[in-house]
C-alpha cells in the first residue's frame, strides 16, 4: 500500500453573501473547494504541489494534515486517516508555512525548541541527536541563542524548518518556504530540502508559486485548477507541452550580416546583436542553427529556453483558470 | 479641512460594519447599568442619603450609554505607529494633528452614539428608581449638551497626547493601559463621582478625565444649578485650550524626529 | 504530569518574553495597580458612606469583593491564554497549528499565554481580604481554609469555562462575541459583593446560570460566619462543585465547536 492515499476527496465550503438591501435572509453559495480529487505518493516522494490561487492547494494540505474534514472521500497517509486520529497523525507530520512562525518570538529559539520537545514529548537523547544534527545541516549552532525576531528572514525560515523536523516527521508540508527569500538562502534551503529527503526517507509535499523550486526538487509535480487535479507527472514533460518558443541570440564577426529565415520565425536586430525567436514545433533547431551558420561566422551564441512562469502562465490560460 | 471630515467619515463607516459586535456590547452595557443600580438601591434602602436615589440611577445609564467614550483604543492606529506604517501617513500633505483629531473623535462618537441612542430609549422605559429620568429643565439639556462636546474636544486632546507618547515609546500598552483605568475611576464610571467625598470632588471635578461624562450629567440632572453653568464651561474650555496647544507641540517635535531617523 | 511538566515550562518560557520589555512591563503592571486600587477604593468609598448592607458589614464586605478579585486575577494571570487569547487564535487562523500539534486544544491554548502583571490586582485582593478577615474577626479552622481553596480553584475554573463560551461564540463566527462579558465581567462587578442583596432575576443569573454565588458566596458567607440564606454547613463544600460541572457542560460545548470548526476550516 501506498504511503499517502487520496480517493475521490471532495470539499465544499458555503460562503455567506454580504446582505444584500432589502433582504432579510444572506444568500449563501456553495463553492467547491475540492472536487473528485484522486492522487496516490509513494515513501519517499518529493512531490511538488501547483495551481493558482484559490484552487485547493491549501485545502488539500489541510485535510492531509487532519485539521480540516472533508465532505467525501478517502484519505490515508501511512495507514491512517488524518482527521480522525488526530493527535497520532499530527505525530508524524511538520508543516512549515512560509508566512507564519510557529517559532516563539521574543525567545531564544534553542527555548522554542526545547517546549517543542516537550509538545511532542521527545525523549532527551533523542531529542539531543537530532538538534545537533539540524543545526549542522542548517548551520544554525551560532543562532541558537538569539530570539526569533533579531534574526534575518532567511535564518528565520531555516529556525522553521529546524523546529519542524525536531520530531522526525516522515511527512513534509512546505508552503512557499521560499518566499521573500534572497538568492543565497533560496539555494541553502534546496540544498537541505535535497539532503533531509535523501538522508532520511522523508516524503515532501512543497506548494509554491517559485518554479524555480519545483524545477530544483520535485521529480514529480501535481497541477491542480478549480478543485481538480489537471495534470501529474515530471515537470519537463508538463514544459514541454507548453514551451512554444524558444530565442537565439547571435553575435556574427560581421555586424551587418542578415541571415535569411523561415517565414514562421521572427528576427530582430539590437545593436551587433541578432535576435532570433521560433517555435521548435514548426521549425526544428537544427535547421535553425544551419541557416544562421550559412549567414556567416558566428563569434557568439546562445539558446534560451521560454521564462518558465511565463509557461505556467500560458498553462494555466490554457486550462483555463 | 475636507481631508480631516474624510478621515472621519471613513472611520464611521468602519465602526458601522459591526452591527452583531454592537448589539452585544449594548446588552453588555445594560446588564452592567442594572447590576450597579441594584446595588445602589440595596445601599441606598439601608442608609438613604441627601443625593436622591433617582440621581444616582439617571448618572449610572447616562456613564454606561456614553462608555465608548471614555476608553482610549484605536487598536488600528497603534499597530500603524508600532509597525512602522505610519509612514504613510506622514507622506499625506496633512497636518497629522489635525488629522488623528478627526479619527479619535469619529471613533468616539460613532462608537457610543450608535450604543447611547437604545440604550437611552432602553433605560427610560424602565419603571421609576430603575429607569432614566428626564433632564432638569429645558436649558439644563441644552448645556448639558454642549458640556458633552466640549468633555469630548477636551478627551479627544488628552489622547491625542497618549498617541504622539506611543511614536516615543513604540509599546503603547502601558501608557495607554494607564490613561485608560485612571480615566475610569476619575470619570466617574466605575463609582459616580457625585458619591466621592465631598472634599475629594472639589479637586476631581477639575480635572480633565471629569468633562468628558461627570460634568454633562451633573448638568443633566440639576446637580449643578442652569446659574453655575459656566463654571464647568469655563473648566473645560481652559483644559481645551492647554490639552491641544501641548498636543500640538509634542507632536511637531515627534514628526521631525521620525523624518530624521526614516533616513 | 507531562502536561503539567509542558505548562510550567511554557509559562517560564513566555515569563522570559514579558520581561524582555522591562519598562513596557513595569507600566503596565503598575497600571494594573490603578484599576484594581481604583476597584477597591470604590468599595471603600461605598463603605464609607453606606456602612453596610443589610446583615453584610465592612469586614464582610471587604471579604467578599477579596475572594472575588484573587480569584478572578489568578484565573487572568495563569489562565490568560484562554481569558484573552483564545478570540485572537481563532481570527488570525493560529487555531491551525495549534491543531497541528498532538496535544489537546485547551491544553495548547492555556499554555500560550500568561499574564504575570495581574500580581498587582492579585495584591490588592489579598489585601483586601486580610482586612476583610481582621474587621470580620474570622477564626479560621481546617475545614475553613479547606472550603477557601476549593471556593478559588474552583472559581477559577468557572471562570475559564466563561471565557471558553466566547471562544465558541468566535468559532461559530457570532459577532456579539461581547454578550459573554456580560456573564464574565458582569459576574465579576455584580459579584464583588454578596448576591443576596441584588433582586431576583440577577440573583437568578449569577446562580443558575454563571453560578459565581454557588462557587464563591456560598463557602465565603461559610468562613465569615454568616451562612447565605442559612444553608447548612455542608453546602459550602458541595456548592462549589458547581463550577466543575459549568466547566464540563462548557467542554462538551466546546468539543462539538472544535467538529464544526474542523468541518468548516477558516
Amino acid at each position: 500500500m501506498s504511503y499517502i492515499h487520496v480517493d475521490h476527496l471532495q470539499k465544499t465550503f458555503i460562503i455567506r453573501k454580504k446582505r444584500e438591501t432589502g433582504r432579510l435572509l444572506r444568500e449563501k453559495e456553495t463553492v467547491f473547494a475540492l472536487r473528485d480529487l484522486s492522487f496516490v505518493i509513494e515513501k519517499g516522494e518529493l512531490v511538488g504541489y501547483i495551481g493558482p490561487n484559490g484552487a485547493g492547494k491549501s485545502t488539500t494540505v489541510k485535510i492531509l494534515s487532519g485539521i480540516l474534514t472533508p465532505d467525501s472521500g478517502n484519505v490515508s497517509v501511512d495507514g491512517r486517516i488524518p482527521w480522525e486520529s488526530r493527535r497520532e497523525h499530527v505525530r508524524n507530520i511538520g508543516v512549515v508555512f512560509g508566512q507564519r512562525m510557529q517559532l516563539w518570538w521574543d525567545v531564544p529559539i534553542l527555548d522554542s525548541y526545547g517546549l517543542l520537545k516537550e509538545i511532542y514529548r521527545i525523549p532527551d537523547a533523542d531529542y539531543r541527536q537530532r538538534l545537533k544534527e539540524l543545526t549542522e545541516a542548517l548551520q544554525l549552532e551560532n543562532l541558537l541563542r538569539t530570539p526569533l525576531r533579531q534574526l534575518s528572514l532567511g535564518q528565520r525560515m531555516r529556525a522553521e524548518l529546524c523546529g519542524s523536523l525536531l520530531h522526525r516527521p516522515g511527512l513534509l508540508f512546505l508552503d512557499e518556504p521560499t518566499i521573500g527569500l534572497d538568492a543565497v538562502s533560496k539555494l541553502a534551503l534546496r540544498d537541505f530540502l535535497r539532503w533531509e529527503n535523501r538522508e532520511h526517507g522523508t516524503t515532501i509535499l512543497l506548494t509554491t508559486h517559485d518554479m524555480e523550486d519545483i524545477a530544483a526538487l520535485c521529480s514529480r509535480v501535481m497541477v491542480l485548477g478549480h478543485g481538480q487535479k489537471l495534470y501529474d507527472g515530471d515537470l519537463p514533460a508538463l514544459l514541454e507541452k507548453y514551451d512554444t518558443s524558444r530565442t537565439v541570440t547571435v553575435r556574427f564577426e560581421d555586424p551587418e550580416t542578415m541571415p535569411a529565415l523561415p517565414e514562421e520565425a521572427s528576427l530582430s536586430r539590437e545593436g551587433d546583436l541578432v535576435k532570433v525567436v521560433y517555435a521548435p514545433g514548426q521549425i526544428p533547431t537544427p535547421e535553425i542553427l544551419e541557416k544562421l551558420q550559412q549567414a556567416g561566422t558566428i563569434r557568439e551564441m546562445t539558446i534560451q529556453p521560454q521564462n518558465i512562469d511565463v509557461l505556467i502562465a500560458a498553462m494555466y490560460r490554457e486550462m483555463d483558470l | 479641512m475636507r481631508s480631516y471630515l474624510s478621515a472621519f467619515r471613513l472611520r464611521r463607516k468602519m465602526e458601522l460594519q459591526y452591527r452583531g459586535a454592537m448589539l452585544g456590547g449594548i446588552i453588555c452595557q445594560v446588564v452592567f447599568g442594572l447590576i450597579l443600580i441594584a446595588l445602589y438601591r440595596a445601599l441606598y434602602a439601608g442608609k438613604p442619603q441627601t443625593l436622591p436615589l433617582q440621581h444616582v440611577v439617571t448618572y449610572v445609564w447616562l456613564q454606561q450609554a456614553f462608555f465608548r467614550m471614555l476608553l482610549a483604543s484605536d487598536p488600528d492606529l497603534l499597530d500603524k505607529i508600532r509597525s512602522g506604517s505610519i509612514a504613510y501617513d506622514l507622506c499625506r500633505p496633512l497636518n497629522l494633528y489635525g488629522f488623528y483629531y478627526a479619527r479619535i473623535m469619529a471613533q468616539k462618537i460613532t462608537g457610543s452614539l450608535m450604543r447611547a441612542v437604545p440604550m437611552l430609549l432602553f433605560a427610560s422605559l424602565l419603571p421609576e428608581g430603575w429607569g432614566i429620568s428626564l433632564p432638569a429643565s429645558l436649558p439644563a439639556l441644552l448645556l448639558s449638551l454642549l458640556a458633552l462636546m466640549l468633555g469630548l474636544l477636551c478627551v479627544s486632546a488628552l489622547e491625542n497626547i497618549t498617541m504622539a507618547f506611543t511614536m516615543r515609546t513604540l509599546d503603547p500598552r502601558g501608557i495607554q493601559a494607564m490613561l485608560n483605568l485612571l480615566m475610569m475611576t476619575l470619570s466617574g464610571n466605575i463609582l459616580p463621582l457625585t458619591l466621592f467625598p465631598d472634599s475629594w470632588q472639589k479637586v476631581i471635578t477639575l480635572l480633565p478625565y471629569a468633562q468628558l461624562l461627570d460634568a454633562p450629567i451633573r448638568l443633566y440632572t440639576g446637580d449643578v444649578p442652569v446659574g453655575e453653568a459656566w463654571r464647568i464651561l469655563l473648566i473645560q474650555a481652559v483644559w481645551i485650550a492647554v490639552l491641544i496647544a501641548l498636543g500640538v507641540w509634542l507632536w511637531n517635535r515627534h514628526q521631525k524626529r521620525i523624518v530624521l531617523q526614516g533616513g | 504530569m507531562k502536561t503539567v511538566r509542558l505548562y510550567l515550562r511554557s509559562m517560564k518560557m513566555l515569563m522570559k518574553c514579558q520581561l524582555e520589555y522591562p519598562f513596557s512591563f513595569f507600566l503596565q503592571t503598575l497600571a494594573q495597580l490603578v484599576m484594581e486600587g481604583g476597584e477597591m477604593m470604590a468599595v471603600i468609598l461605598i463603605i464609607d458612606r453606606f456602612d453596610r448592607v443589610n446583615q453584610w458589614e465592612a469586614g464582610d464586605l471587604f471579604f467578599f469583593f477579596g475572594i472575588m478579585s484573587v480569584t478572578f486575577y489568578l484565573t487572568e494571570c495563569f489562565g490568560r491564554g484562554i481569558t484573552g487569547n483564545f478570540p485572537y487564535l481563532i481570527r488570525t487562523g493560529q487555531l491551525d497549528t495549534i491543531l497541528l500539534r498532538p496535544r489537546g486544544v485547551l491544553t495548547q491554548v492555556l499554555c500560550s499565554a500568561v499574564d504575570p502583571r495581574r500580581i498587582t490586582c492579585i495584591a490588592v485582593g489579598t489585601v483586601s481580604l486580610i482586612i476583610g478577615c481582621n474587621l470580620a474577626r474570622v477564626q479560621w479552622t481546617g475545614l475553613k481554609v479547606l472550603a477557601m481553596a476549593e471556593a478559588v480553584l474552583l472559581g477559577a475554573v468557572l471562570i475559564l469555562a466563561l471565557f471558553v463560551i466566547e471562544a465558541i461564540f468566535c468559532i461559530y463566527s457570532v459577532k456579539s462575541v461581547e454578550l459573554v462579558n456580560a456573564l464574565s465581567y458582569g459576574g465579576r462587578s455584580a459579584c464583588e459583593y454578596p448576591i443576596d442583596i441584588y433582586p431576583r432575576p440577577l440573583r437568578i443569573l449569577f446562580t443558575a446560570i454563571a453560578p459565581f454565588a454557588l462557587v464563591l458566596h456560598v463557602p465565603a458567607a461559610y468562613i465569615l460566619g454568616k451562612p447565605l440564606y442559612a444553608w447548612p454547613e455542608w453546602t459550602a463544600f458541595v456548592c462549589p462543585l458547581a463550577g466543575a460541572v459549568f466547566f464540563g457542560l462548557i467542554y462538551l460545548a466546546f468539543q462539538k465547536a472544535m467538529r464544526f470548526y474542523r468541518s468548516t476550516g477558516s
